[in-house]
């Protein structure tokens, strides 16, 4: 077992180092011939440079307009075809980024209390050393690496900062789907094996449950629905919360906040019992629509409009329109789920409509997302013996989870564990939940990669209570996010314009990959996580304490395969192997920015004879066949959700295009879009409660409360309130928004979606009262 | 050759210089002085800190404070030259009578005039661009060619009022100057109704009003302030053959009060049947908006309704005439001030969220003058104060009889 | 002799509201954060109706760079004026900051520039214009919102939306004539 192990490591290796070889003749020749070499390092006169967005997750490209050694403009890419060539303004204000005046520019050490804002600069060399010390510390002391968790945000670095926590040994990573679209991607999966997009270009009828893309922009499809969208598409919103983009809609349906899935549960009904189905495509692709049809019997539109408030005879308008147009309609998966307790069940409902209709991998439907084939190198990291599993996973059967009371609590979700859960994700409010009660073992230091949990996760409270209980928080970002603020070391990163990343794939129905080149020399002389992760690894392996768990031998390859070959070559090297399956791929990365094998959208990928979809069955599972292993329902069951009483409200969240998260509201130029957030409270509810526009008003839930001025609004469902994300700061190190508007986090409980793991966001009622 | 004329010069100057101890000017020098030196500051303030960050103004009232004692200054500068003109040129003997001072301070306001222009706008040496590469069409080039010629005239009538040995040709030069400085001060006057007339945006100045209502105030104002200065002048107690001459700048006064009353009738009244236009808006930000104060005490009962009381009563007392044209030059205030403002708190975008344009619940935009451009006004009086009792403390200012 | 006539057709309807095209324009043109300074704007409409019958828009907007110009023609030394495309442009060295041209401009369309100390305004971004290259708002706007063009050449794509669509122009009452389009 060992041997072949080595084996591989010692194949893998060598081709790493040979394709990296190969890449450096050509590109040696094409810096020669096009003297790129020269403005490289000149920083007189002007270029344009090809890189990618890191202002959110979409990865535009763009070419940075670099005069004098500055960036003056981020110009859209016109090949970046995903985007359809364009950014938006955080793609703009990017430019802003390494310039910006409360951007971290050295490693600071804590000086003082924790969140006392004292900081003592040490250099990068210290901060390395000191991270070292830390996790041998850790690990002498608990015996147990998974002791340290490793909190990362998503990006094209985050691969880096897995290095780090792959090569101390740690279980606990926790990236931040839980937090996100881990219950949509376990939905949709669980009917058709992937997790799939939706076709806005070429749709004729699109449904859209709650997903804002007017204002939470995702590539391409914010620019489809408008700039792409097919003469005579209809577009139909359900949203408790007029938003831009049931502005933009045929139908806006103010849903009934956690009635959704009776909305989609009856549109089967629909379907199924006018037999408008495909029924070639049922019969052949999917499995268990038997079962489906007896189970939705129940579910008439007339039973729904008592459950959702959206009249039945709307609801069969769109059943009979979704078939008229298939297979060009789609229900679309949206992305941020993390609503309800049985979110899960409820895109589950979602992703049957599709398949009923026969809506699958075709212009205008459901399409497979597909890939940009890059090379990765295996990297086989040592085997330590101080390591237990992952503490969300160990904690099963603990305690119990953390869900309202209500019908959905006593049937069809697991109650003391997360059923599927993200073996590299973890599930945010389960993990947390464990460490503060230290059971199984104890979890006493954080290593950071710019996941700032503080404003991100629900109860806030909570989370600083976690991490209090640590021995060492280390925190790496750009700027003084809420969770670096109480971190003991903060070590920043380059900007995105400043570095260099690894090439990553976008996949969809239009496949793109991009990477990032240095546009700028680093400001402040900062590094990449990739150079940072170099810097910590060098330092651990200064202590032997650090390795006697291991196998000397396989340490030893490791150093050699792993340390030397990829962190202390260049990363250029490592995109150079990840780009080596492409003709003069670097030199295209290079001036091109991305690299494809087709702009057109690629479809049909499942038609292939002997295509087996990823479910159990290898069919598209209409019925689940292994969710009643473990006790879950096998078809989506409506069970309905507590609602607010008087006096109460549902806080809802949402987003909007100036901002991503609570990453960018520090910058000045969306700032000054935004200045603070405010309170959507729809008009009658505020003459009731004598709450005029612009006033205070205090929004209080079970676990907190925060003061944010009012904005009396025909926009919303009277059961609701909202207010945006990312304001209400606690960091005075970002201090454009420090205590202006109002925290989601303060405020919202933690309750939890048990199927994915993901958090349940919109669960939380608050009461609203002036100031 | 050069030393006689140098000599001829000083001698020509020295013979100008008088030490009129009767006149009350020191306390006004001083208060001039004082002035002067904040104002001074506030000059200085304004130069470190650059226009943007000193001044009130925004981009939707561009204009503010300074254009408004700009025009507060000038006007009342070629009010006066239009009385003078009376005078020389129309052989108005009451006028003729105070033609020294006319001259004098008529260019001493329209100097005082100018600080306020230079300090307004923001480039005042590219104003050499104006001349390189005028635009005819534009009322700003005109309003810069009027007043510019206005002051060389005036220069001229002080030159041809303090040369000794005045012969018949002088008499009739200065005819002639009083004339021109008359007419180009109308045509300054009415042109700066023009340069707020031309802006297609503003719907306010459309029209003759504006024209024709500041050269009445001008004049009005004109024979408010030369009353007003006599009455300082001779501490009350006027020379007997001066009275004739002070009452009927008293009944100019009324009358223009009168024309005055008479414009406003028809503006107002005509403006509010333009709603929803931008000219409603404009008069109800007056009426019952954001410049009603102004509007009511300033404009009305200070520059209107006291004034002709006090005229109308007066009965040849120049103490009241003269208390009718202290209060006339304050209220004017805020009828430069109003007229300035008023036509720019219509917004011309409507202060929605993203607009960038800020307005009140009534949709009006805001302005309010920021101390520096207060202090760069008080610097225009410092100017005047100084200038013009320093002229009657070592100048003799008394005009001798032509015949 | 075919000259160019350079303007931009507007289909509001597929604005975002997502402020892309304000941003990209400030850096585009150097303009510093601050409330006054800026070129073009997106304004968000009154809502009209109640919940739940409403309706939202948004117009996005800038100097509509008329033919005939309120502003040039006030300017006592010609430092606003047009380039042979039609586009008002301004000539900073010549501007003495009097001010005359944002009161008569009845978009609000011009600011006072304390960098160059001078009055700006949106040029189209002339400075693109050798490379060809589209104004910095019109590249970066994620639903192509507007189109800009050669409004003499028929074949380019502005003038075929003006001859497909019915548009407006804003306050047309004042009698600009401008060279920015919106699709009804």
């Amino acid at each position: 077992m060992k041997l072949s192990r080595r084996k591989f490591l010692a194949a893998s290796g060598g081709a790493f180092a040979a394709a990296v070889a190969a890449a450096n003749l050509t590109s040696l020749k094409a810096v020669a011939e096009s003297g790129h070499g020269d403005a490289q390092t000149g920083e007189k006169g002007e270029k344009h440079i090809a890189s990618s967005c890191e202002m959110c997750v979409n990865k535009c490209g763009f070419y940075a307009h670099v005069v004098n050694g500055r960036i003056k403009k981020l110009n859209p890419n016109p090949r970046f075809f995903k985007s359809r060539a364009m950014l938006c303004a955080r793609g703009n204000a990017g430019a802003e980024e390494p310039y910006n005046p409360e951007r971290l520019k050295t490693p600071l050490v804590r000086d003082g209390e924790r969140g006392s804002n004292k900081w003592r600069k040490i250099s990068y060399e210290e901060a390395f050393q000191i991270v070292a010390q830390k996790l041998a510390e850790a690990k002498t002391k608990y015996e147990n690496r998974s002791s340290v968790a490793f909190f990362s945000s998503e990006g094209l670095q985050e691969g880096s900062f897995q290095m780090l926590a792959q090569t101390y040994g740690s279980l606990n990573t926790v990236r931040h789907p839980s937090l996100c679209l881990s219950s949509t991607i376990q939905g949709w999966s669980s009917v058709y094996g992937v997790y799939p997009d939706a076709d806005l270009a070429n749709a004729m009828f699109v449904v859209m449950p709650g997903a804002n893309r007017a204002e939470a922009l995702v590539t391409p499809d914010s620019m489809d629905f408008l700039r792409y969208r097919p003469k005579g598409q209809q577009l139909v919103v359900l949203d408790p919360r007029f938003t831009n983009t049931a502005a933009k809609a045929d139908k806006w349906y103010p849903v009934k906040p956690a009635t959704d899935m009776a909305f989609m549960l009856a549109m089967i009904n629909v379907i199924i019992n006018e037999e408008l189905y495909n029924k070639d495509f049922v019969a052949n692709m999917t499995e268990g629509f038997d079962e489906l049809k007896a189970h939705v019997q129940q579910y008439t539109p007339e039973w729904a409009e008592k459950e959702c408030e959206i009249p039945a005879d709307e609801i069969k308008w769109c059943a009979r329109e979704f078939a008229k147009y298939a297979p060009r309609s789609v229900i679309y998966p949206g992305r941020r789920t993390s609503w309800y307790v049985d979110d899960v069940a409820f895109r589950r409902a979602c992703a049957i409509i599709p398949a009923l209709c026969g809506c699958w991998d075709v212009p205008g439907g459901i399409v497979p997302k597909s890939g940009v084939p890059l090379k990765n190198p295996d990297i086989m990291y040592p085997f330590y013996d101080m390591v237990e599993e992952r503490l969300d996973v160990e904690s099963f059967g603990e305690f119990d989870n953390n869900l309202p009371d209500d019908a959905r609590k006593e049937a069809g979700l697991p109650t003391d564990s997360v059923a599927y859960l993200g073996e590299k994700d973890g599930s945010w409010i389960r993990f947390r939940e464990a460490v503060l009660r230290g059971e199984p073992y104890p979890v006493k230091m954080m290593m950071v990669y710019k996941q700032n949990f503080v404003e991100a996760a629900p109860n806030r409270a909570k989370t600083l209570k976690m991490m209090e209980m640590m021995d060492f928080i280390c925190m790496i970002d750009i700027q003084m996010s809420d969770t670096a603020f109480y971190a003991d070391l903060v070590i920043p990163e380059s900007t995105y314009l400043e570095r260099w990343d690894v090439v990553h794939s976008l996949a969809g129905i239009w496949p793109i990959a991009t990477f990032r080149q240095a546009c700028i020399e680093p400001v402040y002389q900062t590094k990449s996580m990739f150079e940072i992760t170099g810097g910590i690894v060098d330092e651990m392996l200064k202590i032997p304490e650090l390795w006697d768990d291991t196998d000397e031998e396989e340490l030893e390859y490791f150093k050699e395969d792993f340390v030397e070959a990829i962190l202390h070559a260049p990363i250029q090297d490592y995109i150079k192997y990840q780009v080596s399956g492409f003709e003069n791929g670097y030199e295209k990365l290079l001036k091109d920015g991305v690299i494809y094998k087709t702009d057109q959208g690629v479809y049909g990928q499942s038609a292939k004879p002997g295509y087996r979809f990823k479910t159990r069955s290898g069919k598209i599972e209409l019925t689940n066949v292994k969710y009643p292993d473990k006790g879950l329902d096998a078809l989506p069951v409506y069970r309905r959700a507590r609602q607010p009483k008087d006096g109460q409200f549902r806080f809802i969240l949402g987003r909007h295009g100036w901002n991503t998260h609570t990453g960018t509201q520090n910058n000045e130029f969306l700032w000054e879009i935004q200045k603070e957030n405010t309170l959507w409270i729809n008009s009658k509810e505020a003459l009731k409660l004598g709450i005029k526009n612009g006033d205070r008003v205090v929004v209080k839930s079970s676990v907190g409360e925060q003061t944010v001025k009012a904005e009396v609004t025909e926009k919303i469902r009277p059961d609701c309130v909202f207010y945006a994300h990312g304001f209400g700061r606690v960091s005075k190190g970002m201090s454009l928004v420090y205590q202006k508007g109002a925290s989601q986090a303060a405020i919202l409980e933690d309750y939890i979606e048990p199927i994915s793991g993901n958090a349940a966001m919109h669960e939380t009622f608050v009461t609203v009262s002036k100031a | 050759m050069a030393a006689h004329t140098e000599n001829h010069g000083k001698s020509f100057l020295k013979s100008l210089i008088v030490n009129n101890k009767d006149i009350p000017a020191m306390p006004f020098i001083i208060l001039g002085l004082i002035l002067c030196a904040v104002g001074g500051f506030a000059v200085i303030s304004v130069f470190v800190k650059g226009h943007h960050e000193a001044y009130g103004v925004t981009r939707q009232v561009p204009w503010g404070l300074l254009i408004s004692s700009y025009a507060y200054f000038v006007i009342i500068s070629t009010g006066i030259a239009f009385i003078g003109g009376l005078g020389h040129a129309f052989g108005y003997e009451k006028y003729a009578k105070i033609s020294k001072r006319i001259v004098v301070l008529a260019t001493i306001v329209l100097l005082a005039g100018f600080t306020q222009i230079l300090m307004e706008i923001g480039n005042p040496l590219r104003m050499v661009y104006m001349m390189i590469s005028p635009n005819f069409k534009a009322p700003i080039f005109w309003m810069g060619m009027f007043y510019g010629i206005e002051l060389v005239i005036l220069a001229f009538e002080l030159y041809l009022i303090f040369k000794p040995n005045q012969t018949e040709a002088d008499h009739k030069l200065a005819a002639v100057a009083g004339f021109l400085a008359l007419l180009v001060g109308v045509l300054a006057t009415s042109n700066l109704g023009y340069v707020f007339g031309s802006l297609n945006a503003r719907e306010w100045y459309h029209g003759i009003y504006f024209s024709t209502f500041l050269v009445v105030s001008g004049v009005t104002a004109g024979a408010a302030l030369l009353i007003l200065v006599h009455t300082i002048v001779y501490k009350g107690s006027l020379p007997a053959e001066l009275k004739p001459s002070m009452v009927s700048l008293g009944k100019l006064m009324g009358g223009g009060i009168g024309v005055m009353m008479f414009l406003y009738l028809w503006k107002m009244l005509s403006s509010i049947f333009t709603e929803p236009g931008d000219a409603y808006m404009s008069v109800m930000s007056l009426i019952n908006g954001p410049l009603s104060f102004n509007f009511w005490i300033g404009e009305m009962l200070l520059a209107v309704i006291l004034p002709l009381a006090l005229i109308v009563t007066a009965k040849g007392s120049i103490k009241k005439l003269s208390m009718a044209g202290f209060i006339f030059l304050i209220g004017l205030f805020f009828t430069r001030f109003d007229f300035v403002v008023a036509g720019q708190l219509p917004p011309m975008r409507k202060g929605l969220a993203g607009s960038g344009v800020i307005t009140d619940v009534a949709g009006f935009a805001f302005y309010s003058p920021s101390m520096l451009e207060w202090l760069v006004y008080m610097f225009g009086f410092g100017v005047f104060f100084l200038l013009y009792f320093s002229a009657e403390k070592f100048l003799n200012l008394e005009t001798e009889s032509h015949h | 002799m075919a000259t160019k006539k350079f303007g931009i057709v507007l289909d509001a309807k597929k604005c975002l509201n997502c402020k892309a095209c304000t941003v990209a324009c400030k850096f585009e043109n150097t303009i510093h954060p601050g409330e006054d300074d800026y070129r073009i704007w997106v304004t968000e409409l009154e809502l009209k109706g109640t919940y739940p019958n409403i309706s939202q828009e948004y117009q996005p907007s800038q100097c509509q760079h008329c033919e005939n110009t309120p502003c040039a023609s006030v300017c006592p030394t010609k430092a606003t004026y047009k380039s042979p495309e039609g586009v008002v442009l301004i000539d900073y060295d010549k501007c003495i900051l009097c001010k005359a041209c944002m009161t008569a401009c009845p978009y609000d369309a011009r600011y006072e520039n304390v960098h160059l100390h001078a009055i700006d305004k949106c040029t189209f971004c002339y400075q693109r214009q050798p490379e060809g290259r589209e104004p910095a708002c019109v590249e970066t706007c994620p639903t192509r919102v507007r189109v800009f063009g050669d409004l003499n050449d028929p074949e380019s794509e502005a003038s075929k939306l003006l001859a497909r669509n019915h548009t407006y122009q804003l306050k047309p009452e004042r009698n600009t004539r401008p060279r920015l389009h919106y699709i009804k």
